[in-house]
This record gives structure tokens, sequence and C-alpha cells, in this order.
């Protein structure tokens, strides 16, 4: 073990020597002279406060009163700045403009006028300014207040006074998924009276100054029935537009509107586009060892193609710590950051490197590498959109980031949501990758597609045909020989979870009824293709025989890998995935069996089991009559799929 | 030293190497030759552990080829070398020392010796800007680095300049003399034959030829005799019915130019050379140039060359660029498409 660690450093410092000197001194100094001029530029931004992710402080001026209890928390958000009340102009001097409502209370619990005697703040109204900035500036207002409340609460010695639990039960007749699919995002209305209804809402007052109605985004007045008297210290939080903040992580796509991403923008800027140098660098590394067989003498040392592949890839690696290390210390993040981002870079260099093992020109390997990073970066940035928003978020590691920026406390199982897809990917990438880093494939001049092929076909066993019978092998034997199959497909579901989650995020935002039913069809086509891809290889490749047993034992093995390995997207339900309606059609639910008998409940589990059986079945009789019989297997099989999975979105909800 | 049993190397459908069985001793040149596509480069990548064998043994210095410690053993020299170009020679080999354990004073004085013998000066130059005889001798050199037993050369002097050519072929002597076990491949038979005490002769992944160079020779080849004289075949009957093969026993290839005239007999500047076969035959030409008033001036011993052999056992001439081995030693030539045994001078 030591010498083998010791055989991959020295590949390692090889590499790293290597990299070094295929830069022309020129080019050194230029790179250094950029860095040092942007690193001038954000180090000088963020000496004066005006770089880095503080991009929106004191974006909005608030004019309220020094000794409104709304004071404090305008002070303490960044992004609002506090002006005098007194002169101050909506559209002019102010953005949004905080009153406090004063009165004295009277003994019936009604509000009397404040003639006469000591008042009390009993209310606020908040005007805003007719335009976006005004309505941007109220939601910034209400999120603050909230924050605001939220520290008081929790430094309030009585937790159960602080945060009590209120439950309502309301029962509601069942109703087929689809045509539920509007209330099943639940939660949130758009009339700005529920979703704080409970709590909020509908002060007394007699001023006609309290008790909005919550329909007017811009100019909303709230009262805190019982929450803006100051007795607790809280502030009642104004309802202002739609209202479904607070219920946000079981809001319906249709009602959601994400705050334009300051923070996930720059995130992925500064932690992503270092990425796509590094890959240049590194994918260029592996591609030079292929062009004119230049690395065929490494493979005839005492090194393992483990052994040099990790040495070529460790100081990227390293450099990809080191860098995004250095960002999540500049931008303000902590360990955390670095948890989330570091399988994102794996992920960089996992597809590169697969990509440059099948690309056949530094042309190619460019398309490669811009695809991967398109990709990634999507993967990346778009979920984490919806941070504070939706668990969808939780997709993509940035979240993660954003949260740690934010103080936002953050789960295990959260984390592990985040980051496992990416880094098990990147490590069957690599594992892929390697498959074909041998003499016989690692020179050859093949489309990808075909090298992508014959990665898969490495990793399989003969099955059939005079190769099976040639190991004398029995049931044992052929079993042994299935297993591959099986392993392989089990390996595939990170790649579908990963492809799934995309669909999911990507199709998020979408309207129900259009985004259920794409959803369904892709992620059918996603998972057929999952099963049946290498069995392709295997008959293309001639590592199993053409026969329909053949086909049927393979999609048989197949089918049982997928479905075994398919429990492991139970952890979506960590994240709480499943209590959006796009997640529960993506991953499905566990919720709402109870009360069937063991028979059914034993009928319902192995039932995608049986789906997976016959799809996979019959896309590899496809596959081992050819190309094209295999796409219209693929075909069939997608519709199979995805009519099961509207079935069980239909009646499981 | 090596042992090769019942080896097989299939890609797909095409079978590259078919049963390939021989062994190769200690201290021994080992020879492959054949054509293009005839498993030469598959047998020598699967000695050197690079490609795995479809079916049969490869044991190599007593360990399996795909045994890490038989690499260890062993130096690799493939046809194309290309070499990580901003490296100097010094620091790729020192590179390469290091993946093979050798400590750095052991690499340091095994590298120089190497590239002393070799004869290469320029050690610190850049590899991308050496020439490619150059870059030739570094990959020799590389192979060297871990000082292994077996040495694996396919095509070594491939594409090389004559001068650089004859040092590699002298390195490869210099070798032997150090008690190395090389197995060298090449298009080159003269190559082949210069150093090799042992060849086999592949053809369309089979060994159809196998034994030390004379002895293929002598099984495959024939000896002829060149009779150099004063008479033209057309001043004698006698010598005209040699030219009909009636009494020389010529193959119609040693013959010359056709099946139809085996023209025996052909000018050389001022003389008339006939090839014949056999001392009896040679007797007889002296006899019919004698009695038409001429004089045998002269008679050579040609043997055959590798080429004429593999002509002989593979039905067809080496492809692209060869050099016709000749009988009395004489430096390379150039044959452009000839046939390998088109007599001297002949039109």
């Amino acid at each position: 073990m030591i010498d083998r660690l010791r055989r991959t450093l020295r590949v390692a410092r090889w590499e790293t020597a290597r990299a070094g000197g295929g830069v022309d001194r020129r080019t050194l100094l230029a790179a250094l002279a950029l860095l040092l001029v942007v690193g001038g530029l954000v180090g000088g931004g963020l000496a004066a406060g005006v770089v880095g992710l503080d991009v929106d402080r004191d974006v909005y001026r608030v004019a309220v009163d020094d000794g409104s209890p709304y004071a404090d928390a305008v002070e303490s958000a960044p992004a609002l700045t506090a002006v005098p009340v007194d002169g101050a102009s909506l559209g002019t001097s102010a953005d949004l403009i905080v009153r406090d409502v004063r009165g004295v209370p009277r003994d019936d619990g009604t509000i009397g006028g404040t003639a006469g005697g000591d008042s009390t703040v009993v209310g606020v109204v908040v005007s805003a300014s007719d335009t976006e900035k005004g309505a941007a500036a109220a939601a910034e207002f209400r999120e603050a207040v909230e924050a605001h409340n939220e520290r008081l609460m929790a430094d309030e010695a009585n937790e159960t006074a602080a945060f009590p639990i209120a439950v309502t039960l309301r029962y509601v007749s069942r109703t087929s998924g689809v045509d539920g699919g509007a209330t099943l995002g639940g939660g949130g209305s758009t009339d700005g009276t529920a979703g704080d209804g409970a709590t909020g809402g509908g002060g007394t007052s007699d001023g006609g100054t309290a008790g909005g109605d919550g329909s007017d985004s811009t100019g909303a007045v709230a009262a805190g029935g019982d929450g803006g008297d100051g007795d607790d210290g809280g502030l009642a939080v104004p309802s202002i537009g739609g209202g479904t903040f607070g219920a946000a992580t079981v809001g319906s796509p249709g009602s959601i509107s994400p705050p334009f991403p300051f923070v996930s923008l720059l995130l992925a800027f500064v932690f992503l586009v270092p990425m796509n140098f590094l890959i240049q660098a590194y994918g260029s590394s592996i591609l030079d060892e292929r062009t004119n067989r230049r690395g065929e003498p490494l493979l005839v040392t005492p090194l393992s193609p483990v052994e040099i592949v990790a040495g070529k890839t460790l100081p990227y690696v390293a450099l990809a710590a080191a860098v995004t290390t250095l960002i999540a210390l500049a931008v303000g993040g902590g360990p955390l950051s670095v948890v989330a981002v570091f399988p994102v870079a794996l992920a960089f260099l996992g597809a590169t490197f697969v990509g440059a093992m099948f690309a056949r020109s530094f042309k190619e390997l460019t398309f490669v590498t811009v695809g991967v990073s398109v990709l990634l970066t999507t993967y990346a940035f778009v979920p984490a959109i919806f941070t504070n928003v939706t668990p969808v978020a939780l997709v993509s590691p940035l979240t993660l980031v954003v949260f740690d920026l934010q103080g936002e406390a953050v789960s295990a199982g959260d984390v592990l949501f985040a980051t496992t897809p990416m880094s098990i990917g990147a490590g069957l990438l690599f594992a892929l990758g390697l498959g074909v880093y041998r003499e016989e494939d690692m020179f050859t001049q093949k489309p990808v597609g075909r090298k992508f092929l014959d990665a898969l076909a490495v990793r399989l066993a003969p099955v059939g045909g005079d190769a099976h019978r040639g190991r004398g092998a029995g049931a044992r034997g052929r079993l042994r020989a299935l297993a591959p199959v099986a392993l392989l497909t089990a390996c595939a579901i990170p790649f579908v979870f990963v492809a799934e989650l995309m669909a999911v995020a990507l199709l998020f935002a979408l309207p129900v009824t259009v985004s259920i039913p794409v959803l369904l069809v892709t992620i059918a086509f996603i998972e057929e293709v999952a099963k049946s891809v290498h069995l392709y290889a295997g008959f293309e490749r001639g590592v199993f025989a053409r026969t329909d047993r053949v086909a049927v034992a393979v999609g048989a093995a197949s089918a049982v890998g997928f479905f075994l390995a398919e429990k492991a997207t139970a952890v979506v339900q960590a994240v709480g995935l499943t209590e959006l309606y796009v997640g529960r059609a993506a991953f499905g639910s566990v919720a709402g069996v109870g009360g069937l008998s063991v028979p059914v409940l034993v009928a319902l589990a192995f039932a995608p089991l049986a789906l997976h059986g016959v799809t996979t079945a019959v896309t590899a009789v496809g596959a081992s009559r050819g190309r094209t019989r295999y796409v219209l297997t693929l075909a069939l099989a997608t519709l199979l799929h995805a009519a099961y999975n509207f079935a069980v979105v239909s009646v499981h909800g | 030293m090596i042992e090769v049993a019942g080896l097989r190397k299939t890609y797909g459908e095409f079978a590259a190497v078919v049963d390939s069985t021989f062994s190769v001793g200690e201290g021994e040149v080992f020879g492959i030759v054949g054509p293009n596509g005839a498993g030469k480069t598959t047998t020598l990548k699967v000695l050197s552990g690079l490609v795995e064998p479809t079916d049969g043994d490869v044991t190599v210095a007593g360990f399996d080829s795909d045994d890490p410690e038989m690499r260890r053993r062993l130096g690799f020299l493939p046809e194309e070398s290309p070499l990580y170009e901003e490296m100097t020679p010094r620091s790729y080999l020192r590179f390469f020392a290091d993946l093979y354990d050798v400590p750095g004073d052991v690499a340091d004085e095994r590298i120089e010796s190497a590239l002393d013998r070799l004869q290469l000066d320029h050690r610190e130059r850049r590899l991308g800007d050496m020439s490619k005889g150059m870059k030739r001798k570094v990959a020799i050199a590389r192979s060297l680095v871990n000082d292994p037993d077996v040495l694996v050369y396919d095509e070594p002097a491939s594409g090389l300049d004559p001068v650089t050519t004859d040092s590699v072929l002298q390195f490869t002597r210099e070798l032997r003399e150090a008690g190395k076990t090389v197995v060298f491949s090449a298009h080159n038979l003269y190559h082949v034959e210069s150093v090799c005490d042992r060849v086999v002769v592949m053809n369309e992944g089979r060994i159809v030829a196998r034994g030390s160079v004379d002895g293929i020779r002598e099984r495959h080849g024939e000896t002829t005799y060149h009779v150099f004289s004063d008479v033209a075949p057309s001043r004698t009957d006698a010598l005209a019915d040699l030219a009909d093969g009636e009494a020389s026993g010529l193959a119609d290839d040693e013959a010359g130019e056709s099946d139809a005239s085996p023209a025996l007999t052909v000018e050389v500047g001022d003389r008339f050379r006939t090839a014949v076969p056999t001392m009896a035959a040679v007797e007889a030409v002296r006899d019919a140039v004698t009695a038409a008033g001429g004089e045998v001036v002269d008679i050579r011993t040609r043997e055959p060359s590798l080429e004429d052999v593999f002509l002989d056992i593979v039905g067809r001439p080496m492809p692209g660029r060869y050099t016709a081995g000749t009988g009395d030693g004489s430096a390379d030539e150039e044959t452009g498409g000839q046939t390998p045994n088109e007599p001297e001078g002949a039109e």
C-alpha cells in the first residue's frame, strides 16, 4: 500500500513538473500578471466593501423612526439602510416608509386613540414606492422583520413560549394526484392572508391603520395581533405579496417567485469558473498521453493504470482543493463550503477524465470540456437559485455554501444529499475511464460513442456462446457472468439520480400540468437508458451471444441491479424532496400505504422489479438485434415505463 | 527466459495471433519477422504485458506476463516512441528510473552509461527539439534504466538514417554480449539477420517457420552459384540448353525474369553471369563455356537472404521499404518495389 502510494506520488510530482514545464515563461508571466490584477481588484473591492457577496448591501432605503421597534430589524439587515422618517419621500429619498401606529390599549382589548394617554406601538404602516424596487424593498423588509423575530425568539429563555406548536387538522377528501396537483403544492396562497393568518393578520384597530388585507403588494399593512404589541419584543410580519415564503418549502411551482440569485450567481462564478481552467489543463494532460501513443511506455512500468491515473490526477485534485478553500475563505465561508464544493470539483475532473479518454483530438476534447462545464454548472447553479425557497435547492452543493454564508444550520442529511451523488458520480466516471486506460483501448481512434460502449463492455463478462461454454460453467458460472451486468446497472444509479434531480430542478418552475407528464416520460427514458445501454454495448462488442435467451437473462440481471440500487434513492426522503409534487412524482413516496395488507404491500414493493424486468428484457432483445431495433425497443420500454409511472402517480398521489 | 505456449489473441472476430508457441533462451537475440499484420507487434505487446492474451500461457523471466514483477525485469521499446517533449533526456530517464524504484545514484550512473554507449550528446536539450534518431536513442536508453533481463524491441531502427541504424544494431549486439535476452522485430530482414540468433517467421497471425537464421535459410532457401564468363548464351547451344532449364534445375525465380524465359545468363558489364543451383551445374556451364571457346573468369557463391526465405515461405515480397541481403555481405540496398531475387543488373 505504501509502495503504491509512493509510486502514485512520484507520478504526481512528475505531472506537476511536467504541467509547469509545459507552459512557457511568457505565458506564465502573463497569467501571473492577470492573476495579480484580478486579485488586486477583488482584494481592493473586498477591502472597500464593494465587491464580494455583499453586493446587495444597503440597496434599499427604509425610512424608519429611530425609536421604532422596527429600526433594529432594519439595522440588522445588510440590504436595508435606515433613513430619517421625517421628510422622507417615497421614490426619492426612500424606497419604503415604516410608520408606527400608536394607541392606548383599553380594558376590553380594543385600541383607543392616542390622545390623553401614554401610547404604545400597536401596529405599523408600511408604504412602498410603486416600483419593482419598492416591492423588492418591501419583501426584504418583511424578511428582515422575520429574521429579527427569529433572533428574539431564539434568545428567549422559555423555548416553549418562544416556539409554540399549533396543529390544525383539516380533513379533505382524497383526489387523484394530477387533479389535486394545484393544491398539493400546498401551503401558500397569493392573497396574503393565509400564509401567516394563524398568527398574524386581522389585527384589531380602530384607527383604520392596521389589519390590512395584504392584497396590495406594494403598500401592504400588517398588524401584529399578538406580535405587534411589543410584549415579547416580537414584531408583526408585514404580509406582503405572495406570502408563500413562510410555507414555501411545499409551495407549488407556480406560486414561487425566486429572488434574483445574486449569491448563487456569484458563487457559481467564483467557484466554478476556475474549474474550467483546471479541466482544460487536466484534459490536455490526459489526452496528451494518448496522442501518438506517448503514454505507452508508462503502461509497461510496474505501475498499474490506477496508480498512473491517480498520480496524474492528484495534482489537479490538490489544486482544486486549494482553490476551493481559498475561494471559500475569500467569500467568508467555512469548512462546509469546502466540503460542499469539493465534490463539484471532483465531478468536473471525473467527467473531464472520461472525456479525455474518449476524445480523439484536442478539438474534440474542447467540445467535451465545454459540455462538461455547461452541464455541471447548470446542475450546480439552477437549483441553487431556489435556496431558502424549496428543498429542490439542495440538489446543488452550492446551496450548502449559501447556507454556510448565511450561517444557517445544515443537517448531515442535507450535506449527504447535496454532495453524495456528485461524489459517487465522480468516482464512477473515473472508474469508467480507467476501464479503457489500457493499450488495447486508449490509443484507438474511435468516435466518442463507440469508446463509451467499449468502456462499458470492458466491465462485462461473456454470457452465452462459445466463450461461455468454454468456461464450462454451470448455474453458478452463469450467475457469476451476470453479476457484472447487475453491478454495472447499479453503478448507473448515481447518474440516474443526478439526471433525475436535474430534470426535477429544470422542470420545477413549469406549471404542474406540463411538468408532471414531461417529467414522467423523462424519468422513464433516463432509467431505461441506464438499464440497457451497457447491454447494447455487450451485444455490440461480442461479449454477449446474440440470442433471445441471453438477452432475457442479461435484461433480468440488469433489472435486479437497478431495483436493488434504486432503493438508495430513499435518501431523498431525508431532505423533504418528496414533499414536493414533482419530487414525489420523480422519486415516489411511501406515504399512504398504511392499512394495506401484507400481500398487497409485498406486491407493491416488487411491482417496480416486475416493471424493470419486462422493460429491460424488451430493450435487451432489441439490443441483441442491432442499433435500430435497440432504439425502437428503448422507445417502447420508455412508454411502458412512463405509463406505469403515470398510473402510480395517479393512484398513489 | 521466455516461454510462449499456445498464444492466441483476438480482437472481436479478428485473430491477430493464432496458436503461437516458442521459447527464447537467456542471452539470446530472438527475431520475429513477417509482413504487416502478421502478428509481430501483438506478440511483443503480449510479452511486455501491454496486451492481455485471449488464450495461452506466457511467462517472462519466470513471471506471468500480467505480473508487475515481470515488468520490473523487462525493457520495452515500442515501434513508435514519442517522448514527453518538454523534458530533457536526463529528466525523462530519471523519471522512468524513479518508477522502477532505481536509487538515484544508480539511476544517474545507468543513464549516463546508456547515453554514452548510444553516443547521445545534448543531454539537457528539450526532447521536443531533438531529431528522430536522438529521440530513438533516448527511448532505447529508457528501456535500460531498470537494468532489465529481457528487452523487447519493436522495429528499433525503424525510419532511422543508416548511421543511426548501424549504431542501434551495434548496440543490440552489445546487449547480447552483456547477457541480455532480446526479442527483436523488424521489417528490414537485414537487421534481423545481422543481430538475431534465431527467428520465427509469422504470417497472418501464425508462425510459419522457426529456427536459426542459417537453419531456416538451409530449409527454405538454396545456395546459388554465379558463374561469370565471356561467352554470350547465343554463342553456344550448350548454354542455350541450360537457359531452357534442361540441366540447371534452377527455380523459376532464380532464373530471373519470367517463367517462360528462365534467363539463366545475364549480361553484367562486359561479362555474362550464369546462375546455377548446384556444383554439377557449375561444371556444366564451365564445359559449355570452354566448348564455345571462352573462359570462366569468376565463380561466386550467393547464400539465400532472409528475404529469399521469406518470399519462399510467405509467397509474397516484404511490403514497403526493405533491403535485400546479399551473400557477400554488401551494404544495404534500396530496391524499391523489385522482388528481392531479381538479378543484379537486370533491366
